[in-house]
Formats: C-alpha cells, structure tokens, sequence
C-alpha cells in the first residue's frame, strides 16, 4: 500500500481520536493534537515532501471538521512544521524514541506558535492558548507521539520480516 | 545530483504550497470593509492597473469625442464661411444697388434740371492706358451720341466725346492734359480754359488749371467756375469745380488750379448731352 494511502487512514484515524476525545473531555484539542502526531510521523520517516504534504493534508482535514471560520490555517500551519521537521530528519539521526519525543514537542510548539502569529497576520479571532496549557498539550503529544510512533515502527518492522 | 533536485523540488513545492494556503486564507478573511483579504490585495494591485485602463479608455474616449466635436465644428464652420461668403455677397450687391440707386436718382434729377437732352449712360472702362485720362460709356452712334458732345455727372462737368461706335463712345475726361473747356468764374464772370495739367496729370492727381487769367482778374479761392459756352461743346452754366489756389503769374497769365466737382474716379453713370446747346440760367448740378 502506497505512503499516501497510509497517510489517509492515519487522518481517519486522527479524526476518530480527536472525535473520540470530544467525547471524554471538554476541548480535546487543549491536550493532544492526533493530526500533528500523524504529520510528523510522515515527516520523520518519508523526508521533508511527504511530511509538508502530510501535514498540509492533516491541517486541512482539522480545520474542516474541527476549525473556525476560516480555513486553512492548521494546514499551513502543519504544512511548514512538516517540512521544517522532514528537513531536520535528513539532516540529523532522529531515530530514538526520545528524539522523536522532542521533535514532536517541539512540533507542537512550534505549530501553535506559528498558528497564533498567522491568525494575528490575518486577524482571524482565535481562542489563546496560555504558555502552560502548550506545555502541557505539548508534553502529552510528546509522549503520546514517542510511545505511538514506537509501536508503528515496531507493527511495521515486524510485517517486514 | 537527484537528491539536490529532489531538495530543490520540495522547496519549490512547499514555497507554492505557502502561497496557496496565503491565498486560500486571505479569500476567507474579511478586510474589514466587506471584502476579504484577498479580493483587498487583488484590488490593490489590480486598482492602479484598473485606474489606468479606465484613465486611457475616457482619455480615448475624450480624444474621440473631442475629434468628433471637431468634425462637426470643422464642417460647421465651413458651411457658415460659405453662408458668411454668400451673405458678404448679398449684402455687396444690396449695397451697390443702393449706392446705384443713389447715384441713378440724383442723375436722374440732374437729367430734369438741365433744359437740354440728354442720355443716361453707363461708364463700362476708364484709363485704358496710362497716358490718357479716359472713359468708355456704353452708349454710341446707335443711342444718338456724337462726336464732341458734352458728358455730365450729377457734380459736374466730365469731358467730351472724342470717339463713339454703333454702341460705345469713348470720353476724354477734363483731367485729360489735352482736354480743354471754356469756363468762367461765376461770381466775377472772368474767363479761361479749364484743363488738364500735365504735372497733375502725370502723376495722378485730379486738379485742373484754368488758363488764360489775367493777372488783375478778380478771383480768389473758393469761387465756383462754370462752363461758358464758348467752345461750344460744352453747354454754357455747367459747373466745373471750385478754385484752390490762386498763385503767382507766369508770363501773361496768373497760375490757378481748380478742383473740379465731378468724382472722376468713382463715376459710373453719366449724361451725355445730344440735342442742341442752349446756355443755362443758372450753373447746374445737384449738389
């Protein structure tokens, strides 16, 4: 099966977790963003192209079902944090469970950060994220992200043997 | 090689991708004013250019109109010379007409106050050459004009017939320096031969001299000099001019110069008189 189609059934899932959570907790998206954790994955393992693409596709998806009023957003966003993170995977060994652990905290940081600054460039109304909340969101994708990422690794190292 | 290409590639990708999610949020975001981020910038930079078209169209526009305009003001304005041309022609002709009629009523007036008969004619050529003061009249032979007869104004005295055809005659004016006229001044009855001078003549002017007055003669500026009937040509009472100036003698006779009455230059009509002299009790002209 081809990375793209992989890719999509990662966003399905990505949009059944974050639906899911809509269910357990009140603004699911303060704690854990599924759609970044997907964008990075691609990112860490497919190179800079297949990880803006991803995560342009993953911005999109969110922002649609789950977005505001204007569209388009997460995906660049996403888009330029995936790219970010495939370049520094093809420069850098990012290949334990910790790194990829920083890298997606870092993602998450980064993503929020330059998802606030392009709805302040284009003075779209957006609900403020406090420095610890990111912290936290940022953490908990952290972790949720190097122990999911370990497990794919593992489901796709083992279907390889 | 592949792999900076590949490298490339994506960084092309990714600065096309930028670009389209900038322009797919600006479409979204309203500016403020109704419009969204986009059509705003689209507006900004298509405006000047909008401007500019629109700035060329009423300028060609104007030009056109004003080209048009021109057109028609070009040909109105040529339609109202030639009205203007007509008109100026109309009223020439209306003008000569009157200024003939004019002339024809004192003539006219003329014909019935001198006691003789006479022939309206009208003054077809003048000064044929240079050297001679001359008329054509459009009356000859066949209209009863002869040889030697008298022609008259409505101011006086013109000249004498010295040539005449079936239906022409040709007129030696008194300006003529061969031209000669017995006259007399009115006032003290001195006599003398009105003609032309030959200096005067020469050189266009349109004073006569009378000849042959005695140095004691009673005359002064101003006296109205008549014709006298002597030559026989000319009927006796018919004015010829007043006296200008009274001058030193010459040999015998004193030097005076008379300005004749009758407007030589502007002469169109005259009478030529044909039947029988008879002399006048009083000078005749209208004025």
């Amino acid at each position: 099966m081809s990375r793209a189609l992989w890719t999509a059934l990662a966003l399905v899932g990505a949009v059944l977790v974050e639906t899911g959570l809509a269910h357990l907790v009140a603004s699911p998206g303060r704690y854990l963003d599924p759609f970044l954790l997907v964008a990075v994955y691609c990112a860490l393992n497919f190179g800079e192209t297949h990880g803006m693409l991803a995560g342009a596709a993953a911005g999109w998806v969110q922002d649609v079902i789950f977005g505001g009023r204007v569209l388009g957003l997460s995906a660049l966003a996403k888009l330029v944090v995936g790219f970010s993170v495939g370049l520094a995977a093809g420069r850098f060994l990012i290949a334990t469970t910790a790194a990829r652990a920083l890298i997606v905290l870092l993602a998450v940081v980064a993503d929020a950060l330059l998802l606030q600054w392009l709805a302040s460039v284009f003075s779209v109304e957006v609900r403020g994220l406090p420095p610890l909340a990111l912290v936290a969101r940022a953490t908990l994708s952290a972790l949720v992200g190097g122990v999911l990422y370990a497990l794919v690794d593992q489901r796709v190292a083992r279907s390889r043997l | 090689m592949a792999q900076a290409g590949s490298a490339w590639r994506s960084r092309f990708l990714l600065v096309g991708l930028i670009l389209a999610h900038l322009t797919a949020i600006s479409h979204q975001v309203d500016g403020g004013t109704g419009v969204s981020l986009l059509q705003r910038g689209v507006l900004s930079v298509l405006s000047p250019l909008q401007r500019g078209v629109g700035a060329s169209a009423s300028l060609t526009s104007e030009l056109w109109r004003g080209w048009t305009f021109h057109r028609e003001t070009y040909a109105d304005n040529r339609k109202l010379r030639e009205q203007v041309r007509t008109l100026e022609t109309e009223l020439q002709l209306r003008s000569y007409r009157a200024q003939e009629s004019v002339r024809l009523r004192e003539l006219l007036a003329l014909q019935q106050a001198v006691p003789l008969d006479t022939l309206a004619a009208q003054v077809v050529a003048r000064d044929g050459v240079p050297w001679f003061r001359t008329l054509m009249l459009d009356k000859g032979e066949s209209d009863g004009v002869r040889l030697d007869a008298a022609v008259i104004s409505a101011t006086g005295v013109v000249g004498r017939v010295f040539a005449v055809g079936p239906s022409a005659a040709r007129v030696q004016v008194l300006l003529d320096r061969d031209s000669g006229a017995a006259a007399l001044v009115e006032r003290s009855r001195v006599s003398g031969v009105v003609s032309g001078q030959v200096s005067a003549a020469e050189m266009g002017g349109e004073d006569l001299a009378l000849k042959y007055i005695p140095e004691r003669a009673d005359i002064v500026v101003g006296d109205l000099v008549v014709t006298s009937g002597l030559d026989r040509i000319f009927p006796k009472g018919l004015v010829i001019g007043r006296v200008r100036f009274v001058g030193e003698v010459r040999g015998l006779f004193r030097d005076v110069r008379v300005e004749p009455s009758a407007r030589f230059s502007r002469l169109e009509e005259v009478l030529v008189v044909r039947g029988a002299q008879k002399p006048l009790e009083t000078p005749r002209s209208v004025e």
